[in-house]
This record gives C-alpha cells, sequence and structure tokens, in this order.
C-alpha cells in the first residue's frame, strides 16, 4: 500500500500588500503581469476602482488589502494576478485581477498546518474560506467568488 | 425626476445604434445619442434661474432647461470648472436638463460593450456598461439614470 503524502495539496501564496499574505488554490492563478495596465473606472467601490483588458474581457482589478484595511495602501510595486474561478461546479470559468506587491510564492499546503482565521482584520470571514499555517504566520485561502461576486460590497 | 432607476437590459443597450462620448472631469461618459436633445455653449446658461443644484438655465423650446455640473465621478459641483465649455441638452421625454461638459463628441460606429463586474457595480450605480473606446474605457448611462442620481442628491441635500 502506498504511503500517504504529507502534502495535501499546492498553493500559491500572494504578497497582497508589504504586510498581508493569502493564498489561492494551485490552478486559481492563471497569469501574472508585472507592469499591468489598469484603467480607471469612476462611481465604483474605492478598493475595486480599475480594470484591467485581458484576452478581450474587461476584468476587475481588485486591490484586497485596501479592502481590509478600509483605505488605500502603497506598494513599492504593483502587479496583477489573473485568477480564474467558479461560481458552481463545471461552471464555465470566470476571471478576475488582483492586485499583488510580488511575485507569488509556491507552497504545498498539508491538513495539519489549518488554523484559525486571523481574528483582525474582523474582514477576513468575508473573503477567505479557510486558512493554514505558515511558520509563525496564518494565511487565509481566498473565496474567489465571494470577492469577485457582491459579497465586498 | 425619478430618484430609482432600473439597470438597462443588455439587449437594449446592444440595441443602442449611436453614442455621444460626455467628457466630465477628464472621465469619458457615453449616453444614447439620441437623448442629447441639442447642443449649447456655457456663454447660454442663464445663471440667475436656478433650482437646487443646478448652475442656472437655458432656455430653449420655449421652456427652462435646468442646468447642472457634474464632476468625473457624477458629484454634484456647485461651480463651473473653467474647462467646462459644452452643454448638451438632454432628455428622453420624462426628464430634461442640461449638462455642463469639457466636450461632446459622437462615436462614428456602436463600442464594444462589456458588462460591468459585479464586484465594481455600487447600489444604484449609474454604469449601464463599459465601452471600448480606441484610448481606453467609457461609461455607458442614460438620462434616465443621471435623473435619479440628481434627483437623489436633492433628495440628501433636503435630508
Amino acid at each position: 500500500m502506498a504511503e500517504a503524502s504529507p502534502w495535501d495539496s499546492s498553493a500559491w501564496i500572494l504578497a497582497l500588500d508589504g504586510q498581508r499574505s493569502a493564498a489561492v488554490g494551485e490552478r486559481e492563478l492563471v497569469h501574472l503581469i508585472e507592469t499591468p495596465t489598469l484603467l480607471e473606472v469612476p462611481c465604483t467601490p474605492a478598493y475595486c476602482r480599475q480594470a484591467l483588458v485581458w484576452n478581450d474581457a474587461v476584468l476587475p482589478a481588485m486591490d484586497l488589502a485596501a479592502w481590509l484595511h478600509g483605505q488605500p495602501v502603497q506598494r513599492w510595486r504593483t502587479l496583477a494576478g489573473v485568477f480564474a474561478y467558479q461560481t458552481r461546479p463545471r461552471a464555465m470559468p470566470q476571471y478576475g485581477v488582483l492586485l499583488l506587491a510580488g511575485i507569488p510564492v509556491r507552497a504545498r499546503v498539508a491538513d495539519e498546518q489549518a488554523c484559525e482565521l486571523p481574528k483582525k482584520p474582523g474582514k477576513w470571514r468575508k473573503a477567505a474560506i479557510s486558512c493554514f499555517q505558515q511558520g509563525d504566520r496564518p494565511i487565509p485561502i481566498l473565496d474567489l467568488p465571494r470577492i469577485f461576486g457582491s459579497s465586498l460590497l | 425626476m425619478n430618484e430609482r432607476a432600473q439597470p438597462m437590459a443588455w439587449a437594449d443597450l446592444q440595441a443602442i445604434p449611436a453614442f455621444a462620448v460626455l467628457t466630465l472631469g477628464g472621465r469619458r461618459w457615453l449616453l444614447p445619442q439620441t437623448e442629447i436633445r441639442t447642443l449649447e455653449s456655457v456663454l447660454d446658461i442663464d445663471r440667475e434661474v436656478r433650482i437646487p443644484h443646478s448652475v442656472g438655465a437655458v432656455a430653449f423650446a420655449d421652456q427652462w432647461w435646468p442646468v447642472y455640473c457634474l464632476s468625473g465621478e457624477l458629484q454634484v459641483l456647485p461651480q463651473i470648472p473653467d474647462e467646462r465649455r459644452a452643454c448638451p441638452l438632454l432628455t428622453n421625454g420624462a426628464d430634461r436638463f442640461g449638462l455642463i461638459c469639457e466636450r461632446v463628441d459622437g462615436l462614428a460606429k456602436p463600442p464594444r460593450l462589456f458588462a460591468l463586474p459585479v464586484c465594481m457595480t455600487l447600489p444604484d450605480s449609474p454604469i449601464q456598461a463599459l465601452a471600448w473606446l480606441d484610448d481606453g474605457l467609457g461609461c455607458v448611462t442614460t438620462t434616465e439614470h443621471l435623473a435619479a442620481l440628481l434627483a437623489a442628491a436633492v433628495e440628501t441635500a433636503d435630508g
């Protein structure tokens, strides 16, 4: 009988700003743009005021760090990660952009690393489905359908 | 003016044959060209004829048309910025008013429209769609949605 692997899944760890990180599943990150052309859209939420044209579609560019902080954040550099998600099983994938402060880092995650979501900011509960511990840091796993749906409004 | 305007059906948006591009505070707002009755100059505005939040009125077709000045974010401005020169008079039959713009341009052909992503859509958003223009994005709205926004501003001010 084959021995069970201690690693259950792969994830990308995302730097949302200089302080906060989050993770997505390995297959959810589909493209990374190091110098994105972001287009301002008026009358939109402060944390999602820009859009990115990608593969003939207009994608929302979500600044999750700004949403968590409740105010704009400064980044030394801003990258755009294009993420795929499904709103229900077997649905066509949809796409959205998260603004990032650095190149995502790949990680293997085991069930034993599961931990509570950070208590602060409390908004994490709206945006994350679970969390794992990496070193001394909790890394929330993002709920992309909620983030790119109407849940954060 | 109605304070709530229903979102336009996608098929109705796609059926709009021609758009005008109104530049407000550097932002480009697209309206159905049929909703622009005429184009006046800011010099034609009588600043003594006012209703709440208007900056004056224009006499046209035997009626006073209240004139408003909005920022690129569609916030009511009490003063007319220097760069605003044009004043299209907008009407959809039910609502009629003037809107002071930097410029008004017609589009030779209808632009490609995209739905505003759900996570960018605030309640009562005036944006009915995004439009791909030669050098970026514009926002599609209608006279009805602008009228609702102005009515809401008056209501808020009256408290």
